[in-house]
């Protein structure tokens, strides 16, 4: 019994490995956000560019280019606004070093802002989204990628401090 | 099997039929410039036939094999590819300098862009060659195509006699297309 364990530990660890070997991007675990109706909360997504690898900006400087974007789709109840990126780096690469491209590497992190709507209700709500980017290292390209995200928000009333939660509402997985 | 070596055994097996790689960390040996690929044709091997449409070509396909007798270079590309435009107008090159040799580059674009985008893109990088749309079961048979350029040079009879992963110097494909040329590859070639 004890190596059957020990076994299928190491197999879940393999394909785990498996696979963050093919990611050459990812994205840390969005933090839960509370909001109260009539204000406003900002979220953070953390993208994670792995050494060797970048990704071009949310702005590329030609339009071939694919850029960093994130969508979301909220449930009905919620708005994400203004949505931030950081300003691309500008860098040139062994391939053309005479051409500089816009582009993130490292750590990334995209600011959005979450607003209850006015005529919503409260509670929790979670947030569905996807991540979509395209990634080169010095001599090669990949094929764009679109990576889901998800978050929670905690939606309460303008006057109180604490709320009766409504059942989870959750926005539509995106499909492509 | 001795209990005590039936797991670590297995741990092997499966760590082997997960990642892929030998347990030597060896990898395929391919163009001593250019990176390992994983799967598709090797060097020696027959090129996977296919028809594709030829973007710009009034709706007509090219199959790969109707080339036997050419040198041809076959060369997998995207158009948001920025190594790939580094390399398109060394292959122009190429084709005019070795065209009467008897090469013939082919373009096979791997992008979802439209074909007036892809045609426009290829104009601008000076293509004199034809170009086509790729698709995902003909990037299957040739290795998944996972990282973008990649190029396989074809002997006159369609056996694979060089692969090419990732941007290298032009004078690496020049190389490849030479030995091709001039006969130093798997067949008696064609005149």
């Amino acid at each position: 019994m004890k190596i059957i364990s020990i076994v299928s530990t190491l197999v879940i660890l393999l394909f785990a490995g498996a696979a963050q070997a093919e990611d050459r991007v990812t994205v840390d675990p969005i933090s839960p956000v509370t909001v109260r109706k009539g204000s406003s909360a900002p979220v953070q997504i953390t993208l994670h560019v792995q050494p060797g690898f970048h990704i071009n900006s949310s702005k590329p400087l030609t339009p071939e280019l694919i850029p960093t974007h994130i969508g979301f789709t909220p449930p009905e109840d919620l708005v994400i606004a203004k949505v931030q990126y950081p300003a691309g780096v500008l860098m040139s690469f062994p391939f053309d070093p005479a051409t500089k491209l816009s582009v993130y590497s490292g750590e990334v992190s995209v600011k959005a802002v979450v607003i209850p709507a006015p005529q919503g209700g409260t509670g929790t709500y979670t947030v569905h989204g996807e991540v979509k980017y395209q990634a080169c290292d010095n001599n090669s390209c990949y094929p764009p990628k679109r990576m889901p995200i998800a978050f929670d928000v905690k939606v309460t009333s303008a006057s109180s401090k604490g709320t009766t939660a409504r059942p989870t509402r959750t926005s539509p997985h995106i499909h492509n | 099997m001795n209990r005590n070596l039936f797991a670590p055994v297995l741990i092997l097996f499966l760590y082997v039929a997960v990642s892929g790689q030998p347990l030597s960390g060896q990898q395929d040996a391919g163009h001593a410039n250019s990176h390992s690929t994983s799967g598709g044709p090797e060097t020696g091997a027959m090129a996977p036939d296919f028809s594709l449409k030829v973007i710009d070509g009034r709706g007509k396909s090219m199959r790969l094999s109707s080339l036997q007798g050419k040198v041809v270079l076959l060369n997998f590309w995207a158009t948001w590819c920025e190594p790939c435009k580094i390399e398109m107008p060394w292959l122009a090159e190429l084709q005019t300098k070795y065209g009467p040799q008897g090469l013939q580059i082919v373009g096979v674009a791997m992008d979802d862009a439209s074909e007036k985008d892809i045609s426009r893109f290829a104009r601008k990088m000076g293509v004199n060659y034809p170009v086509l749309q790729g698709t995902e079961s003909v990037a299957d048979v040739y290795g998944g195509l996972e990282g973008l350029p990649v190029s396989f040079v074809l002997d006159r009879s369609g056996v694979v006699s060089d692969r090419i992963v990732g941007l290298v110097s032009e004078s690496v494909i020049e190389d490849a297309i030479k030995k091709s040329l001039t006969g130093n590859d798997n067949t008696k070639a064609a005149k």
